[in-house]
């Protein structure tokens, strides 16, 4: 049998792939074991999990160092590759969104050479320059963005909002909304034609499985929602 | 004296000798398969104008092109495939001549891409072009050399996926969808993203076979019984003679004993603008990308002002190399080098049976400074040399010298 590979995304988004393909019917036993190895394969089940920093899932999916990723849509955005996105396995919501000084909202379009700080150059690139037809200037930050338009940094933020709390407790809000976000199932396109025998069964298994859970998922995703514009 | 004097820039490799006789043998295995099949070799420049590769609405990616200027102030670049430069031949030089024509050529390309995963910016790609015929058969000699040329190199695991551009296109018009939302829906059909394309099919408002056909597209993979299930399915003339037109090329594959390496894949769509048919990708293990890639280009040799309907493949040398190495297969090694040494008296003896040696087909090398026994035994430790020869002072025989310790 050959090996299949899944590449992914360390913490939290790793813990509800691996819940999500058990429940779905695969023993991902390997997976799970509490260690400090990168590379967890069970050669029973023919499945290798390895363990990667978010952005560089799309990497090893692209170049075919695995044959399956799963990773956040915000990072498929930002890494931009060459692959197949098959599923959108719910968890991990979120939305990317240009924050900035609440007096910008509804202004922003006004506000000339914008300068904006972000952890995602491409895509705040990609959003203002080739669907707004804007040029801006890319300030390209590592973390706290939201610290940039509070000392003057930046003009604005391009950043993925969950609950909008830090926002809020910074005088800062969203402005506008650039894509909602949450986990994706990603798969290299060779792979998908020399082992489909072994992903299509399996896509279908998680697929079949997301439509159990989606109720719930959607119902959670709402709640968020609301208690977001609430808060 | 500068930083980068040990270094090759990004994405360029020294191809040293085992690699490099390795390659040269998939070549000349390729160029005997496309003489054979009377596709005359075309070499041109490896630099051609910026304006080539811009013609039409863009035949390359501008940020993809190494460009620099001539002395004039035009823009050059270097050459970043086979197919453009040969259809400038076909429209220009070749404008008058008798159709088909069938070139083939193998050469180094350059792409300002990112590299990595066996990905080089400059790389070496072997291929052909048949311009001057519409019909199916065209398109599956195309693929049949494909799949021949990859065999050729030694690759057995082979699985080609076939599209056909023209089923999208019949199936954008026939639901009138403006150029933004079938930009959108061409990027998420290529991606396969199932989720999103159902939401915008909810958003455009598709529903009953429409919306079957959408959502089975990216995922429908097989031979006759693709064409067969949507047939039933899409109304539309231009998406109908896709259909038909990937029946025939089905056929041909069929006749020619080709069909169990083929899949259609009607979701592959690849660059509109530049393909209009029948559309190809060669999958083999141990790649992450395409072995091989063609299809027809209808309007592509216009762009040089001579309307000549095309199709071609190109299978990458450097991925042909590194699928053979990860599945285990031995790469054509080189010949053996032997090297002869002789005692000062014996020059003449030397030189004539160096000579007859390589008249026999013999690589050998000569010593040419005098190497005594001692140094031609260490020289055989060594291991450079398949065998040492040596003409001693005072015999007219050949004595082969022996490494003391094993290699």
């Amino acid at each position: 049998m050959d090996t299949l590979t899944i590449a992914l995304s360390k913490g939290r988004l790793a813990e509800q792939a691996i819940e999500l393909l058990e429940q779905a019917g695969y023993d991902c036993s390997a997976a799970k074991e509490k260690s400090r190895k990168l590379i967890l394969e069970d050669a029973q089940t023919g499945l290798r999990f390895i363990m990667a920093k978010p952005a560089d899932v799309p990497t090893y999916v692209e170049y075919g160092a695995a044959d399956i990723g799963v990773v956040g849509k915000d990072t498929l955005l930002e890494e931009s590759r060459q692959l197949y996105e098959v599923l959108n396995l719910g968890f991990g919501a979120c939305r990317m969104c240009v924050c900035g000084p609440k007096a910008l909202a509804g202004r922003l379009d006004r506000l000339p050479n914008k300068r904006i700080g972000t952890k995602y150059p491409h895509i705040a690139r990609e959003y203002f320059e080739t669907k707004k037809r804007e040029s801006v200037e890319i300030i390209k930050l590592n973390g706290s963005v939201e610290l940039a338009p509070l000392i003057g940094l930046s003009d604005v933020i391009v950043d993925i909002v969950e609950s909008g709390r830090t926002l809020d407790e910074n005088g800062l809000g969203v402005l506008e909304v650039i894509e909602d976000i949450s986990a994706r199932m990603v798969v290299n396109r060779v792979s998908m034609k020399m082992k489909a025998d072994r992903i299509n069964p399996l896509i279908q298994a998680v697929r079949v499985q997301l439509d159990q859970n989606r109720q719930q998922a959607v119902a959670a995703a709402a709640t968020a929602a609301r208690a977001e514009v609430t808060a | 004296m500068g930083q980068w004097q040990f270094h090759t820039p990004d994405g360029v490799q020294d191809l040293l000798p085992d690699d490099c006789y390795a390659k040269r043998q998939l070549e000349h295995k390729l160029r005997d398969l496309f003489w054979q099949r009377g596709y005359l070799e075309l070499e041109t420049p490896g630099i051609e104008f910026y304006d080539v590769y811009a013609s039409g609405s863009g035949l390359a990616p501008q940020e993809g092109l190494f460009k620099f200027f001539d002395q004039q102030g035009r823009i050059l670049c270097l050459r970043y495939d086979g197919t453009v430069p040969a259809a400038r031949v076909a429209a220009t030089l070749y404008r008058d001549s008798q159709l088909p024509l069938r070139f083939s050529y193998i050469n180094s390309m350059y792409r300002y891409n990112e590299s990595g995963g066996g990905r080089q910016r400059e790389f070496s790609q072997a291929g052909v072009e048949l311009m001057g015929s519409q019909s199916p058969a065209a398109d599956a000699e195309i693929i049949a050399m494909a799949i021949e040329s990859a065999q050729a190199t030694g690759i057995k695991d082979l699985q080609v996926s076939i599209g056909q551009v023209n089923f999208f296109k019949g199936l954008v018009a026939e639901w009138g969808l403006d150029e933004e939302t079938a930009e959108k829906l061409h990027r998420l059909i290529d991606a396969k993203d199932m989720v999103a394309i159902e939401e915008l099919s909810d958003r455009i408002g598709l529903a009953g076979k429409a919306r079957e056909v959408l959502l089975q597209m990216p995922a429908l993979f097989g031979t006759y019984d693709v064409i067969d299930r949507l047939e039933t399915l899409v109304e539309n003339a231009l998406s109908r003679e896709a259909l038909e037109n990937l029946r025939a090329v089905l056929g041909h594959l069929d006749d020619a004993g080709l069909l169990e390496f083929v899949s259609l894949d009607l979701g592959q769509l690849q660059s509109l603008n530049y393909y209009s048919g029948v559309i190809f990708k060669g999958f083999t293990y141990g790649l992450g990308f395409p072995l091989f890639s063609g299809g027809r280009y209808d309007q592509l040799v216009g762009n040089f002002g001579r309307d000549l309907s095309a199709t071609g493949f190109s299978i990458g040398l450097n991925f042909a190399l590194m699928a053979l190495r990860r599945q285990g297969h031995s790469l054509p090694s080189r010949p053996a080098v032997d090297f002869l040494g002789y005692h000062p008296s014996r020059q003449a003896d030397a030189l004539d049976r160096v000579r007859q040696m390589r008249q026999n087909g013999w690589s050998v090398v000569c010593d040419y400074d005098g190497k005594s026994y001692a140094e031609l035994t260490q020289l055989a430790e060594h291991g450079d040399f398949t065998s040492i020869l040596y003409l001693g002072p005072d015999s007219d025989d050949i004595e082969t010298i022996e490494p003391q310790v094993a290699p």
